[in-house]
């Protein structure tokens, strides 16, 4: 069992998170199954009994397949789903990078978006004033920020939203396979902010299905697989040992 | 976002005491610029698509009074004593406008908001809230309507009439209190969102906003006496064109069922909230 320590930022203790699979949605669904008297639908565990603790500044990643419970985790970080048993502790403002761009209004200006995605991201107002020259900056979209985002092209959508979520000052970011889409030279400046971000004592989960991205920017590695927690470690280590559960020995030959 | 508002704890993990409630409240208050941008969201994007634009807010208001008007003052002769029909109808139609959207647009806020809810924390309570506000500007139109229908009839503002934005601020209290637990429910129910709709035409009926309360038979006044909207509408009739004061009983009644409805929908809201990621 661990303890939370001034240090950590983030800790999960025993964390399990249960879903109820095809859930009644509507009364014609729960009232019979209120009068069956028995539980909605069979529970599904996303998390079992999962600890684990990532200290302040350090970068962390989790792979596992999809469906593993990895974007569980994020979300339990996020603050968006409560555990079901078990302990989330988090300490510091959370800037989630999953899905650039999701609280885009398609008829806003590219400008009041990033109002909006920088308020939702729990900046204040002088903040937003401040970080809106760097925020155009850096996405390069100075001749479009005037422009409602539906016109913008996904590579344009994505950059502001990255843009947002790296200058929202985070204390902890998180981040997911977002990094795999867009234009080489665009990923290659987010992957330069995110180290920029690393040295300046910024928490960073990442959370991905493939290694490269944890090998190359983590200092350290958990694997996910059905929910649990199997190893925890140096990011070889771990990507190996999951390159041998799921590319088995043909790749090795 | 200052120090102190960085917690160690899972912003779902609650507690609940009386401060608990107020601490829940003072977050959401500071958290009034996303309230503000998330409402100027709703307002651009409400009549964007359309051709006629915020004209829309216009239309539908001027059409059922006119409807409305022919139905219940010609044909069926509703008595109003000396008030034109017209006006008599649509000071308790603005409101009662405002009060259906605002429950409307609030019930779906929240399931509206699915990609926002399932990736970023921030106070829920502020898509309802936010949902709510954006329908004053219909209120400002359907007010600006009234203002030219009383102009029309020569009836200038009675000096009761400042007793309006007060009583309008107890009744917004009511419909923000209303609007919580719905905006929650529809997520674990989509019928909620129905069932919304059917109370609302009913309780359309059973609101003095068509007839005067003065032509309900007695042994019927208790439904009226029961509901909020009743004396809301009746205390605006009064002051709009009736020029007497509401009565402090009525008000004191209006803010102690107003206050209520709100704490125990946001308190309800609260309580539902860490569900609501996993349900959309």
């Amino acid at each position: 069992m661990q303890t939370e320590s001034d240090r950590d930022e983030i800790v999960f203790e025993n964390v399990s998170k249960r879903f109820q699979l095809a859930e009644g949605r509507t009364l014609r669904e729960f009232v019979p199954a209120l009068f069956r008297g028995k539980a909605w639908a069979e529970p599904f565990y996303a998390l079992r009994d999962v600890s684990f603790s990532v200290g302040r500044g350090e970068t962390v990643g989790i792979i596992g397949r999809n469906g593993g419970g990895k974007s569980t985790i994020l979300k339990l970080i996020a603050g968006v789903s409560a555990p079901s048993q078990g302990q989330v502790h988090v300490a510091g403002r959370v800037s989630p990078l999953i899905e650039l761009g999701a609280g885009f209004h398609p008829d806003l200006t590219g400008r009041e978006n990033v109002d909006l995605n920088a308020s939702i991201l729990g900046m204040t107002g002088r903040e937003i004033q401040e970080q809106f020259q760097p925020i155009v900056d850096f996405a390069e979209l100075w001749d479009f920020i005037d422009t409602p985002v539906k016109r913008y092209s996904s590579g344009m959508y994505m950059r502001l939203g990255f843009s947002v979520a790296v200058h929202s000052r985070p204390e902890i970011l998180l981040v997911d396979e977002v990094l795999a889409v867009g234009d080489a030279p665009f990923q290659e400046k987010c992957l330069a902010k995110m180290h920029e971000l690393q040295s300046a004592g910024v928490t960073i989960v990442v959370v991905s299905h493939v290694g490269q991205l944890v090998r190359q920017f983590c200092q350290r590695a958990m694997l996910i697989q059905n929910g649990r927690l199997v190893i925890e470690g140096h990011p070889d280590t771990v990507i190996q040992s999951y390159e041998d559960i799921y590319h088995p020995k043909e790749l090795v030959v | 976002m200052s120090q102190a508002q960085l917690t160690s704890k899972h912003p779902l993990r609650r507690t609940w005491g009386v401060i608990d409630l107020a601490g829940y409240l003072i977050t959401f208050w500071g958290r009034r610029d996303l309230l503000w941008h998330m409402t100027v969201r709703h307002m651009r994007g409400q009549y964007k698509q359309s051709v006629l634009g915020y004209a829309w807010a216009f239309v539908n208001p001027l059409s059922q009074m006119i409807i409305l008007s022919f139905v219940f003052s010609t044909i069926l002769r509703v008595p109003t004593d000396d008030i034109p029909f017209p006006l008599f109808l649509f000071v308790g139609l603005v409101p009662w406008f405002f009060f259906s959207n605002a429950l409307t647009a609030a019930t779906d806020s929240v399931t509206g908001a699915a990609s926002l809810v399932t990736k970023v924390y921030f106070p829920r309570e502020v898509l309802p809230t936010a949902a709510v506000i954006t329908k004053l500007i219909d209120l400002a139109i359907g007010l600006v309507i009234l203002a030219g229908l009383m102009a029309y009839y020569g009836d200038a503002p009675d000096a009761t009439s400042w007793w309006f934005p007060i009583l309008f601020a107890i009744h917004l209290l009511f419909v923000l209190g209303l609007s919580y637990p719905l905006a929650a429910l529809n997520l674990y129910f989509h019928d909620v969102r129905f069932l919304v709709g059917v109370a609302l035409t009913l309780w359309f009926y059973l609101t003095p906003i068509i007839y005067p309360i003065d032509i309900v038979p007695q042994k019927y006044l208790w439904v009226f006496d029961l509901n909020p909207n009743s004396l809301f509408i009746n205390a605006y009739r009064r002051v709009i064109l009736y020029n007497e004061a509401p009565g402090w009983d009525k008000v004191i009644a209006g803010l102690i069922i107003a206050v209520v409805t709100f704490l125990v929908g946001y308190y309800l809201f609260k309580k539902m909230e860490p569900g609501f990621a996993d349900r959309i």
